[in-house]
């Protein structure tokens, strides 16, 4: 069950950042939020046997109400998913960047 | 460190260094206590345990003792009551697996109140609670003499506007309008 689950959180990571309205992924508020696997790390997504936890920065202003940008992160991650259960944990939310 | 646990590790510790003080006073024989003389000791405090435990049976206990034991097991009560009582969420749980922090919330109700007339400055708490939704208060400061009622309304409605538009469902919403100086407001004079 474990085998992978390092690429599942990659590919997982690269679909959320595809995602309009998401700066960059959190790195966990109480706690790391990674998924582990041999000696490394991807931060930002966590792979659990039936879940997957995915921390958000959302941009500021927000395009869409959170519920929804969380659905549209859900349908982009589906098929990475394997699943599991993905659960959208939005840590803070950053000014976007554009025309700077 | 839940506030039951915190009291049971203080009661240990504090009974520990008592332990600790007597080993070292009457091991090295300080103040001249001598180690011979602790059996002794502890006969006053066995002595005094039996005393209290027999005028339990015999139901001889005054008033007072009866109160504070009483409230004694009172306070046990609650605390074993506030133990099994499931931990505040950290996070505020919006709907079927999301959740965002409690930060957000509070700044979308801060610059809310930042936006309203006549409010000076605010200051806000949030609290998740554990169905979907916030549980917010805010104080907010306003000049003497103002409508208070008029500016709750607004805030109010200006809180659940931003709240809603985030999407964040706000499970109860507590005011309170504070007669301030505006020279003493952090935020503004308007």
């Amino acid at each position: 069950m474990t085998n992978g689950i390092l690429q599942i959180a990659r590919a997982a990571g690269e679909a959320v950042l595809a995602t309009e309205g998401v700066h960059s992924l959190g790195t966990g508020r109480y706690a790391e939020a990674a998924t582990y696997e041999g000696t490394e790390k991807f931060t930002g997504v966590v792979v659990k046997p039936d879940e997957l936890e995915i921390h958000i920065v959302a941009t500021y202003p927000l395009m869409r109400p959170i519920p929804d940008l969380a659905q549209l992160i859900r349908d982009r991650v589906a098929t990475e998913s394997g699943g599991r259960r993905t659960l959208v944990v939005v840590e803070d939310l950053e000014v976007a960047d554009e025309g700077l | 460190m839940r506030v039951f646990n915190r009291i049971v590790v203080i009661l240990l510790l504090v009974g520990l260094i008592a332990l600790g003080a007597y080993t070292v006073v009457y091991s090295f024989e300080l103040f001249g206590y001598q180690l011979s003389n602790l059996s002794s000791a502890l006969n006053g405090f066995t002595s005094g345990v039996e005393g209290f435990v027999s005028d339990v049976e015999d139901g001889n206990l005054p008033a007072l003792t009866i109160a504070i034991l009483a409230a004694v097991a009172l306070l046990g009560l609650i605390l074993l009551f506030m133990e099994f009582k499931p931990r505040r969420p950290r996070r505020v749980r919006m709907q079927r697996g999301t959740y965002v922090v409690r930060d957000i919330v509070k700044d979308e109700v801060s610059s809310a109140a930042e936006e309203t007339p006549n409010v000076l400055g605010s200051t806000t708490t949030v609290a998740a609670k554990r169905r979907p939704g916030a549980k917010v208060k805010l104080r907010a400061d306003v000049r003497r003499g103002q409508d208070k009622k008029a500016i709750k309304s607004d805030l109010r409605e200006r809180v659940q506007q931003h709240l809603a538009r985030t999407g964040v469902p706000l499970g109860r919403l507590k005011l309170k309008l504070v007669e301030s100086d505006p020279r003493q407001t952090k935020t503004r004079v308007q």
